[in-house]
């Protein structure tokens, strides 16, 4: 088979990213209107969530069937952007949860910035779903960027005080270093294949001895560096803190949020996936599973003990999202310890797309439901505040509690099956000698979540055992209250009836493997794709 | 019958969401509707009991689809919705109907904010514990397991006393922690199962579970030589949930100030069922399961056992404050139940089991008491109240009964389980055994000593201002009793009698623990199949243990992490270069099939297979 031609490529990619594309121009209208046009903020909310509706249904209507109307076979090993299980499972959740955030956000930006603001969203929105499709080194980067360069305009856009300025600036100035950290080891990557796309690559790392080890390593270092960044994992998360205390709560929730998913989508397209075909004894795979494993350990103590520490709420969710970006980190070690037939139980990377879901609802759950409370003349800001608010405000409690029990993996929570699988996966990744390895980090882990629990319990403690001082107020209208009650429902109904989101992270994570045509863990034997190595070449 | 089970497991859910959606709920009609509830679950239950057949070995009631127990639920893996009861679980899942009736009697006068929410919750932890008795598949377990959690945090948090909220959070947090790594245990478990059973099954069924890893053909899994043996390793993940639960000495911390902070209707759950829990887990999972660590950390286990029996003793010597008397009793009535079953002979295992129960009947019924009289003089120290006996004859005889039921007289249920207790500990070690039986003297000091200080003697009652006792002197209380229980009387007319809602809640109590005091043998050959069985299985796996020859330990435990590492590394170099030269048909032999023969072999095996 010849490698299709450049047009075909292009013909293919352009079709996938339709929803991209609709998202961007609809983005790229606001902000050239908002500079001739007053409207209400009411109007640019309204627009950017038609937009985001019009790209659900570009991406489950117009996409597949376009696709089948052209009727051709992606090529997997020329493909730029691909619209695979995966990429169909990230693009869904991340343009519903785009829905949540607009909702939160629907009364936070002034009129006058209102055009930039809800423009900014989208495109964040857009470039998170790129990250999600991207099958080629530079798109992926683009994709990325297209994420980080939009979230420093939100963080400047709500400027206000020095402080901040401090937050903006400082996010400013990291993600920058990080952005070139992950360039630097995306070059090596490139190097130690000689090809930008990543399925060749992952094709290459399985069928061909690596010239250069250290190459491997250094580009699994840097890219992991670079990442670890945007998830808050050790040791690239103390700016959280700050930032999120520095920003308005709609942003500090977008960035708990978006760049989180973001990161571990492309750390399962550019390490997992493409390591995944290795032995597991490779030398170069056993040294990502250390790496990962300490990011991992790290990061679920350092979120959890400090966190215990914290009053101010922004403060305390920056250390919780830390805390679960280590939970994530557990599974990403899993998921390089898996081979392509997976642990049997769980995938690593599928426990990954399940948790991420889990934790956007209740993440995002529970920051709407602070963001709609309010005083009389200042905002809601330390724990202390919430108290009593189980018996004034019964269903904003109720909404912010089963988001706390789910982050503290009670079940039968959303949170509690995201924790399952991940903990799940990882305990069946390891075999014989290595297992015991896997058997620490799962108990580090269990023993930080369950001093985790505190925090979030303390929360529920305080709007339960207490009673109220100040009167609280609750605003932001239905926007508000119907994305926290769906988020709050949501997280409950996945507890009870996984089965369909699971069964959809599985074939996610299927496809994300470099060789999608083996699965489960039924097959023993592997079929060489022969074709696409003359392609590739 | 399945379908009466499950709805039985989860009318008080119904129930609790009646109560809680039901806008502007009268106090009267809340408490109605609770009990209500709670009755029709207790009748449920009794028909359930009356159609148990002793002689099944395996659960009974169970839906059962294409040969599995169970609906199903997530589709995949295959965790399904499977409930059923044996005989170990029968009597349990009784007592919790019972004790939520005797709980909703002992909290119907004494509650009186926010009545709904309180049934509602007790409710709600009623259908926790129902399923997780009935459970038999161990996610479900494990859901219904940390379910239990939430309502009763609530219930200590609202309704407790001054130190409430922080007794809930530490009882939760305390819970919690073990929990999580009971949850590895059992999710190791299963991967266990799956990688080296034979045909690489994945369940998650609890009956599945326990024949497929008894079959098991893995040597490493036949042998507990070492503290990271596989057996061991699990029982240890598994046994941080449950002796947190349970409580054994030195987890009983969080015991003392979760049963004193608790209301009654708390305490009542919380010692008479959901310490079970922890004893049910560790007779269902580690001993069921892992039989060997179960053999291998015998003396562990028992100094543990025996320390908190005497301790629990002693410390509940100590006390003045009644509950807090109970509570400690719990410590070490539990310690004996732990101490039975880890004898791991028929005697000690029937022992734990019928005395699970009977710890259940006597402590519900002792906090149910103590409830009362707390009650009526809000106070629980033993040096301010007194002769009782003359103020409220019906109480002094339940809590007379209840303490002699509690301290193993003989003739009533006590004794019944910690006779067979003793002797089967006997069996396995005498020490362990003989240091017990002081326990159960100590019991017997500190219950009797406390009836004698309640019931007996001079009347002795409280100021109802709370501003202490009646200034009683000394010499007045041995000169003339007569005169100051008289005197007492008078300030003290408003003490309510004996209502008939707690009376409906003892009764039963009582009458159970009569009846299996007099006559055990109906209790016990319900119980016998399902016990049985389990001591079947250990001792096939004890006698197989043995006669493998002194099995090698599993290398990664004898290996420091750096030279694991090393090794790794070494096998990882050896294997990449040896990928060159071997044929490629060894790599599709996945790693799955490598653990089905390859990693099973000895260990002494792979260092030959690395040679080129």
């Amino acid at each position: 088979m010849n490698p299709p031609s450049s047009l075909a490529t292009f013909e293919q990619t352009a079709l996938v990213l339709i929803p991209e594309f609709i998202l961007l121009a609809t983005a790229m209208a606001m902000m050239t209107a908002s500079a001739f046009i007053r409207r209400p903020r009411r109007a640019w909310c309204a627009a950017s969530a038609f937009a985001l509706l019009a790209a659900l249904m570009a991406l489950t209507i117009t996409v597949p069937s376009l696709l089948a109307l052209r009727g051709q076979e992606t090529d997997l090993y020329s493909a730029v952007a691909l619209n695979d299980d995966l990429s169909f499972y990230a693009r869904i959740v991340l343009v519903l949860t785009g829905l949540v955030v607009i909702a939160l956000a629907h009364d936070e930006p002034a009129d006058e910035r209102a055009g930039e603001f809800f423009g900014a969203l989208l495109m964040i929105n857009a470039g998170a779903m790129l990250v999600a499709t991207a099958n080629e080194l530079v798109f992926l980067f683009v994709g990325l960027e297209l994420v980080s360069m939009p979230t420093y305009l939100l963080l400047y856009l709500s400027r206000r005080t020095r402080a901040t300025q401090e937050a903006a600036i400082k996010y400013f100035l990291l993600s920058i270093f990080a952005s070139g950290l992950l360039l630097y080891g995306l070059t090596f990557l490139y190097g130690a294949a000689g090809i930008s796309n990543l399925k060749a690559i992952g094709f290459f790392f399985d069928k061909l001895p690596m010239p250069q080890a250290q190459l491997g390593l250094l580009a699994v270092v840097f890219v992991l560096a670079g990442l670890c960044f945007r998830v808050t994992a050790v040791p690239l998360h103390f700016y959280a803190p700050d930032v999120y205390q520095g920003s308005p709560m709609v942003v500090a929730a977008l960035l708990s949020w978006v760049p989180k998913a973001v990161g571990f989508l492309a750390i399962v397209r550019v390490l997992t996936a493409v390591l995944a075909a290795k032995d597991g004894a490779d030398p170069l795979l056993q040294k990502a599973i250390w790496l990962s494993w300490i990011i991992a350990a790290a990061t679920m103590i350092w979120g959890n003990f400090v966190a215990l520490l914290q009053d101010d709420l922004k403060r305390l969710l920056a250390y919780s999202s830390i805390a679960h970006a280590g939970y994530l980190m557990v599974g990403v070690t899993a998921a390089f310890a898996n081979d392509r037939h997976g642990g049997g139980v769980y995938f690593g990377s599928e426990s990954i797309f399940f948790y991420l879901v889990a934790y956007a609802l209740m993440t995002l759950g529970l920051f709407g439901g602070l963001i709609s409370l309010r005083f009389k003349d200042r905002a809601v800001e330390t724990v202390d505040d919430l108290a009593g608010l189980g018996w004034t405000h019964p269903w904003s409690a109720l909404g912010l509690s089963i988001c706390l029990l789910s982050l503290s993996g009670i079940p039968p929570l959303a949170g509690f099956w995201g924790k399952f699988q991940i903990f799940a996966s990882l305990l069946a990744a390891g075999q014989g000698d290595e297992s015991g390895l896997y058997v620490v980090l799962a108990v580090i882990g269990m023993l930080s979540a369950a001093v985790g629990a505190y925090y979030y319990l303390r929360l529920v403690v305080v709007m339960y055992f207490r009673s109220s001082k100040e009167p609280i107020q609750v605003r932001g209208g239905w926007p508000i209250a119907a994305a926290v009650g769906a988020c709050a429902s949501l997280t409950v109904i996945l507890g009870l009836f996984s089965s369909s989101l699971s069964s959809a992270a599985h074939a996610a994570a299927k496809s994300a493997l470099p060789n999608p045509s083996v699965s489960g863990s039924q097959v023993a034997t592997t079929p060489v794709p022969a074709a696409p190595a003359e392609s590739a070449f | 019958m399945a379908i009466l089970l499950t709805i039985t497991v989860l009318l008080p859910l119904l129930g609790t969401l009646v109560l809680i959606l039901t806008p502007k709920l009268e106090d009267e009609a809340a408490r109605r509707v609770g009990l209500a509830f709670a009755l029709v679950t207790l009748a449920l239950t009794l028909i359930l009991l009356l159609g148990f057949r002793s002689e099944v070995k395996g659960p009974q009631f169970s839906f059962i689809r294409d040969g599995r127990y169970g609906l199903a639920w997530l589709g995949r893996p295959d965790i399904r919705f499977a409930l059923g009861l044996d005989g170990l679980s029968l009597w349990l899942f009784v007592l919790t109907s019972l004790l939520v009736i005797t709980a909703i009697g002992a909290s119907w006068m004494s509650i009186k904010e926010k009545v709904a929410a309180h049934f509602a919750f007790l409710l709600a932890l009623e259908t926790g514990l129902l399923g997780l008795f009935a459970s038999l598949d161990v996610v479900l377990f494990y859901i219904f397991f940390e379910f239990t959690l939430i309502p009763l945090f609530f219930l200590i948090g609202l309704w407790g006393g001054p130190e409430r909220r922080r007794a809930a959070v530490t009882f939760f947090l305390y819970t919690l922690a073990g929990s999580l790594l009971t949850l590895l245990g059992v999710i190791a478990l299963v991967v266990v199962h799956y990688q080296y059973s034979r045909g690489h099954v994945l369940t998650f069924s609890i009956p599945e579970l326990t024949n497929g890893l008894a079959a098991m053909q893995w040597k490493g899994w036949k042998s507990a030589g070492s503290w990271t043996s596989p057996q061991v390793l699990i029982f240890l993940l598994l046994f941080a949930g449950f002796a947190i639960k349970v409580p054994m000495f030195p987890f009983h911390t969080w015991l003392p100030l979760a049963h004193v902070e608790a209301p009654t209707a708390g305490s009542i759950l919380l010692a008479g069922v959901l310490l079970k829990v922890g004893s049910y887990g560790l007779l269902r999972f580690n001993i069921g399961m892992t039989p060997l660590g179960a053999a291998a950390l015998f003396p562990f286990l028992a100094t543990l056992a025996v320390i908190g029996i005497i301790y629990g003793a002693l410390a509940a010597l100590a006390q003045t404050d009644v509950k807090r008397l109970v509570a400690f009793s719990s410590v070490s009535h539990m310690g004996f139940v732990v101490l039975g079953m880890f004898a791991l002979n028929s005697t000690g295992l029937d022992g734990s089991s019928i005395q699970m129960l009977n710890h259940g009947l006597t402590t519900g019924a002792l906090f149910a008491c103590v409830g009362m009289i707390y009650e009526r003089y809000h106070t629980r120290d033993l040096t301010k109240i007194g002769g009782l006996w003359n103020r409220l004859p019906l109480l002094a005889f339940f809590l007379i009964l209840a303490a002699l039921g509690s301290a193993a007289v003989p003739g009533l249920n006590g004794f019944v389980g910690e006779f067979p207790i003793l002797v089967g500990t006997f069996e396995r070690s005498r020490r362990a055994a003989v240091l017990g039986a002081t326990g159960m003297i100590l019991g017997a000091c500190y219950l009797l000593w406390m009836v004698r200080k309640v019931i007996f003697g001079p009347l002795l009652e409280p100021m109802h201002s709370g501003e202490g006792a009646l200034p009683v002197g000394e010499g007045a209380v041995s000169a003339g009793e007569g005169a100051v229980s008289a005197g007492d009387a008078s300030t003290h007319a408003t003490v309510p009698p004996v209502g008939w809602h707690e009376i409906a809640g003892l009764t039963p109590l009582m009458v159970l623990i009569v009846a299996i005091g007099v006559y055990p043998r109906p209790f016990l050959e319900q119980m016998g199949p399902a016990i049985a069985r389990i001591d079947e299985n250990v001792q096939t796996q004890r006698a197989e243990a043995r006669t493998l020859a002194p099995a090698p330990p599993l290398k990664s435990g004898a290996m420091t992490p750096g030279a694991r590492r090393a090794a790794a590394m070494s096998k990882g170099q050896s294997t990449a270069k040896g990928k060159g030269a071997a044929p490629k048909s060894a790599a599709p032999a996945t790693r799955k099939q490598q653990t089905g023969q390859a990693g099973p072999s000895s260990p002494a095996a792979k260092p030959l297979e690395k040679r080129p």
